[in-house]
């Protein structure tokens, strides 16, 4: 287990004090069910011996108050055990988004997609069953079996000595055994149910293809041999795994005829009274119940133990490191507002230069259209203009080398709108105001109206218009403008389009195109748009070309 | 929920093999266990007495491993079973598919649909394992110990019998009323839990805006409000769980209670009510695992559901059956008639009429949006239509015609296999042909793709989809090539070879049809229809 694992995990374990409640509790609630039985037992015993009544009062009102017991503690356990482990996850998050935070939006390298933070997100939310379904049930089956063999033993030391044998044997093989058997058998199963899923995601994705050549048939036959391979791999584990379920059942039995078999002559004898008797024969059946959580516990353990890997692996990638420049005085005279000399750019875990050789100056008041095919480095380019990615060469902004700029101070200056802008699940007032949260609304809306969303807005909920999961409310052009909004709010002296026509329908995109290069031409503020698309020449001042750095060796 | 759908029945027999077995082990179970209770309330009370009991302990020995056996198959059975319904299901899920079709599918997200076919049928796992043998047991084994328990001891038998009807009547009563609370609570629950993902998600927009540091606070806010809202839905569905296990618990506690009274007055023997004590928790155990286990069933139950829906859909659905001819056609005309075309409520063709001919190459040029696409889903039968599609005075079928998609979808496996997609005896000098003709000569037949091409560029991925196309023309002797934006991703030398290969198909004797806006292409077509922008496209 990695440092960074271990740390994930310790993370999701609540602190002793808010931990030790629902324990408690849960522990509570489980001898209760121990009691419940042995007094029970006692109970009639004891009455088949016609006692005074008297005798028995204790024992009738023990087995009621045990029965509400297991009952009402279980109750308050569940509670307490689930605030602490939700209470739990709020620091979690906070730990996790505080590691996570460095690395984000480039610093996992190019493969960073959308289903990795979600995969990612889901498995620090499982992460609170390390409390709930793996910590609390073993260390309640341990306790409480370890409390019923020291009852039995002072009964009766030989009952108690066989009772603790048993029950080691019971934990040993719903533990270990279970855990040696379903986790090799999850190795053979995993790669087979692996190939299955993808053979059924390219089936679905390729259907029409399928389909059209007559190829269908052949891969619904392909999907059955999958199935089958794993069909037959999983009940090669159910009979494995079935022998725990078993062992334990058997265990438990024998545990109990066991008992009677050593208290038997102990009550010949008259060491023991007849209720004793009774009360050593039927512990094991409760303790044993109570031990038949921990498989489950074990298969949990399992699964947390995955996510904290998978938390664990994300997090410990090394934050993009930024070559320590020592930052030179800023110089005097006139300076470029952005001036890039023999500037090359490379993706974390890289092998090759995705941008090379890029040289732009540019002025106060420049419009300048970057434009380059696909592949070219275009968003490559725009992501190391903000300082998410390291560059190599010359990057000053009025004369001070970039490198040298704590990274905010270069997103004061240099702001983006991305490809596809992120906008938060929450009303266009919100994902407006993360620009500038002084804003009124009234500000809002007149800079709606620059964007010439005034009337979309209208037509809607004003600035009360939710967006939807992910923006999934509004088209690609809308959202375009709503980070046009943005940006133009941050009021960033250099402002990066990248793409802003990609989600756009075409016969939109020469409009929007237009609407933002003139709605950001501001006196002296820089804009760079990065397209490859055409651009009308009288909007720029000027068109550079990015030619691919992978004509190289 | 329903605890047991008869679509599972239906449509995976084996389920139905499975609760068989699932009963008898079940009858086999209860057998052990009212044997069990029996001889240890005889051992008890003979030890008591200072009877011999050498044979009891010897009968305790075989129930107990009989039982453990039977446990063993039970859960061998379950999971067994498990796994092969779920490949049932699967295996009619996936043909299900394939008969409704691209049509359907397209609108439908896909990642959705696969998920449903991987993991939604995985949730039956629990469904099987946890729940239904429980619920067999509930309906084979409690009768069976209630009537035990009445035969020696009627009161007791009375006892039960009164409390257990309490358990559903009050797990209702419970339900309904945290049905409202939760449904209330829901919408939030989903809301708050979204927030960490787009926080995460929109981390760049964050950071570009200088927003990034301040999240930690409110994550932990959210997550706190997260927690009481949800601790609040939990106080209310735990009391479902908290009724159950105390009227169970009382219950025993009850008989216990009342045995112990009428051994003091001696109305009652020592083995009976030791007997009649043990028996009273194993009635509400399957009970209350039916309970305990209700979430992991009503998950698998509802992925179960999903399936169902589209298996009921495909039944109903004949329409898009696949068509198939044997008749061999040569040089054919196609003459597309009237064709109109909607498309989720919107008008994608109106009215179109064009005619290809053999030896001749057709272009359908046009704006994008103007529906050229879908003009050959309507030959290949992807798409419903009002009008006709005919070739040679017939019906035009699927296998009359070879089709290259607009952007190439390439399986895993070599560059041969996906040329020769659908053809087992694969002719390795005609693969090279086809390459050829579609100016791939260049691409090494052995070459693997992953599954999304990687390796391969666009431009080369659309010439191994077009060889595929015309593999399928060469080596079935297709009439028809419909090639969709064949040259988009090509550069001008390698689209001129690909115009040459085509005018070479359309010189012996076949009908190709082309969708493109490229001169290259037009300017070779020997007739070029002009599909017209529409205006209700947005």
């Amino acid at each position: 287990m990695s440092a960074e694992e271990r740390a994930v995990l310790r993370l999701a374990q609540p602190p002793l004090l808010r931990f030790l409640p629902g324990l408690g509790l849960g522990l509570l609630s489980a001898l209760c069910s121990v009691a419940l039985l042995a007094t029970s037992a006692w109970l009639i015993t004891r009455a088949s011996e016609h006692p005074p009544i008297l005798y028995l009062s204790a024992a009738i009102v023990g087995v009621r108050a045990f029965a509400l017991g297991r009952a009402g503690f279980r109750y308050a356990e569940r509670l307490a055990s689930h605030s602490a482990a939700f209470r739990q996850l709020g620091q979690l998050r906070v730990g996790v988004y505080t590691k996570l935070e460095p690395l984000l939006p480039d610093g996992l390298g190019t493969g960073t997609r959308g289903d990795l933070m979600t995969r990612m997100v889901a498995d620090v939310d499982r992460l609170p069953d390390l409390p709930l379904r793996v910590v609390q049930p073993i260390v309640v089956a341990v306790v409480t079996a370890a409390v019923s063999v020291v009852g039995v033993t002072i009964l009766l030391p030989a009952a108690g000595l066989a009772l603790l044998i048993s029950l080691v044997l019971g934990f040993v093989i719903a533990t270990l055994v279970h855990s040696a058997v379903s986790s090799r058998a999850e190795r053979a199963i995993a790669p087979l149910r692996g190939r299955l899923a993808d053979l059924i995601l390219e089936t679905v994705s390729s259907l029409d293809v399928l389909i059209a050549f007559d190829a269908i048939g052949e891969r619904l036959d392909a999907i059955d041999a999958a199935d089958r391979a794993v069909t037959g791999a999983t009940r090669r584990r159910a009979l494995g795994a079935g022998a725990t379920s078993a062992a334990l059942a058997g265990l438990s039995g024998l545990a109990t005829v066991i008992a009677l078999w050593i208290a038997i002559p102990a009550a010949a004898s008259g060491a023991i009274a007849a209720p004793t008797l009774a009360v050593i024969a039927l512990i094991p059946l409760a303790v044993f119940d109570v031990m038949g959580g921990a498989p489950l516990a074990v298969s949990a353990w399992r699964q947390v133990r995955v996510s904290a890997q998978r938390v664990a692996d994300v997090a410990e990638h090394a934050p993009v490191s930024r070559p320590v420049v020592t930052t030179s005085a800023p110089a005097r005279g006139h300076h470029p507002v952005v001036e890039l000399r023999d500037v090359a750019v490379r993706w974390p875990g890289a092998r090759h230069d995705t941008v090379r050789g890029f040289s732009l100056a540019l002025e106060a008041g420049d419009r300048v259209h970057i434009a380059g095919t696909t592949g070219a480095g275009k968003t490559t380019l725009a992501h190391a203009l903000v300082g998410f990615l390291p560059y190599r060469g010359s990057y000053t902004i009025l004369g001070n080398e970039v490198a040298g700029l704590p990274e905010n101070d270069v997103r004061r200056v240099v702001g983006l709108c991305e490809q596809s802008p992120y906008l938060f699940d929450s009303d266009l007032r919100q994902n407006l105001l993360l620009a500038r949260d002084t804003a009124t609304d009234a500000e809002l809306l007149v800079m709606l109206d620059r964007v010439g969303l005034a009337e979309w807005a209208d037509s809607r909920n004003g600035l009360d218009t939710m967006l939807g999961d992910g923006g999934s409310l509004v088209s690609g052009g809308q959202a375009q403008r709503i980070a046009l909004a943005r940006a133009l709010l941050a009021d960033f002296p250099v402002v990066v389009f990248d793409e802003p026509t990609a989600n756009v329908e075409e016969e939109l995109a020469g409009q929007l195109m237009s609407d933002i290069l003139s709605t950001v031409a501001d006196d002296d503020r820089v804009v760079i748009v990065i397209s490859h698309t055409a651009i009308d020449p009288a909007l720029v001042t000027r068109t550079v070309q990015l030619t691919p750095a992978t004509i190289t060796a | 929920m329903k605890p047991l759908d008869p679509r599972l029945l239906r449509y995976a027999r084996s389920s139905a093999t499975f609760l068989v077995l699932a009963t008898v082990l079940g009858l086999i179970r209860t057998a052990c266990t009212i044997a069990f209770c029996w001889l240890l309330a005889q051992g008890i009370s003979d030890a008591v007495r200072g009877r011999p009991l050498v044979s009891t302990i010897a009968l305790l020995v075989v129930v107990v491993a009989v039982r453990a056996g039977a446990v063993w198959a039970t859960d061998a059975a379950a999971a067994a079973g498990a796994a092969k319904v779920k490949s049932q299901l699967r295996r009619r899920f996936m043909t299900a598919i394939a008969a409704l079709g691209p049509s359907w599918l397209g609108r439908r997200n896909r990642a959705e649909v696969a998920t449903t076919a991987v993991d939604g049928l995985e949730a039956l796992d629990g469904y099987f394992a946890l729940f239904l043998p429980q619920l067999v047991l509930t309906v084979v084994s409690t009768p069976l110990i209630v009537v035990m328990m009445f035969t020696q001891d009627a009161l007791s038998g009375i006892i039960v019998i009164a409390t257990l009807p309490l358990i559903p009547v009050f797990m209702i009563l419970i339900g309904w009323a945290t049905q409202a609370a939760q449904q209330r609570q829901w919408t939030t629950l989903t809301h708050l839990s979204g927030r960490f993902l787009d926080v995460v998600n929109g981390l760049a927009t964050l950071k570009i805006f200088g927003r990034e540091k301040r999240q930690e606070s409110r994550l932990a806010a959210v997550t706190e409000d997260y927690r009481s809202a949800t601790m609040k839905v939990l106080r209310l569905s735990f009391l479902s769980g908290f009724a159950l296990e105390l009227i169970a618990t009382l219950s025993v506690a009850l008989v216990a209670v009342s045995i112990g009274l009428r051994l003091v007055n001696g109305s009652l023997g020592l083995e009976v009510g030791l007997f009649v004590l043990l028996l009273a928790p194993e009635a509400f155990l399957p009970v209350r695992l039916v309970g305990a286990n209700y979430h992991a069933a009503a998950d698998g139950v509802a992925a179960a559901t999903d399936v169902f829906a589209i298996l009921d859909e495909a039944q109903g659905d004949q329409r898009s059956a696949p068509i198939t001819s044997s008749a061999r056609l040569h040089e054919v005309e196609v003459v597309v008639d009237d064709l109109t075309v909607l498309l989720s409520e919107r008008t994608v063709l109106d009215h179109l009429s064009f005619t290809a001919r053999p030896f001749e190459l057709t272009v359908l040029a046009g704006p994008s949006g103007a529906g050229k696409s879908t003009v050959l889903a309507a030959m290949l039968g992807f798409a419903g239509y009002d009008g006709a599609v005919t070739g040679g005075g017939r019906a035009l079928t699927r296998d009359a015609i070879a089709w290259s998609r607009q952007r190439p979808v390439l399986v895993t496996g070599s560059v041969a296999d996906n040329v020769a997609l659908g053809d087992p005896a694969r002719d390795a000098l005609m693969i090279l042909r086809a390459l050829d003709l579609a100016g791939a000569a260049d691409l090494d037949p052995a070459r693997r793709l992953d599954a999304r091409a990687e390796g391969l560029s666009g431009g080369q991925a659309e010439r191994v989809s077009i060889a595929r196309a015309i593999y399928r023309c060469l080596t079935r002797d297709c009439p028809v090539i419909l090639l969709d934006e064949p040259s988009a991703a090509l550069d001008s030398a390698t689209e001129a070879r690909l115009v040459e290969g085509l005018r070479q198909l359309a010189a012996e004797g076949r009908t190709v049809i082309v969708t493109s806006h490229r001169s290259a292409v037009i300017g070779a077509a020997d007739s070029v229809i002009e599909l017209k922008e529409r205006a209700d496209v947005r």
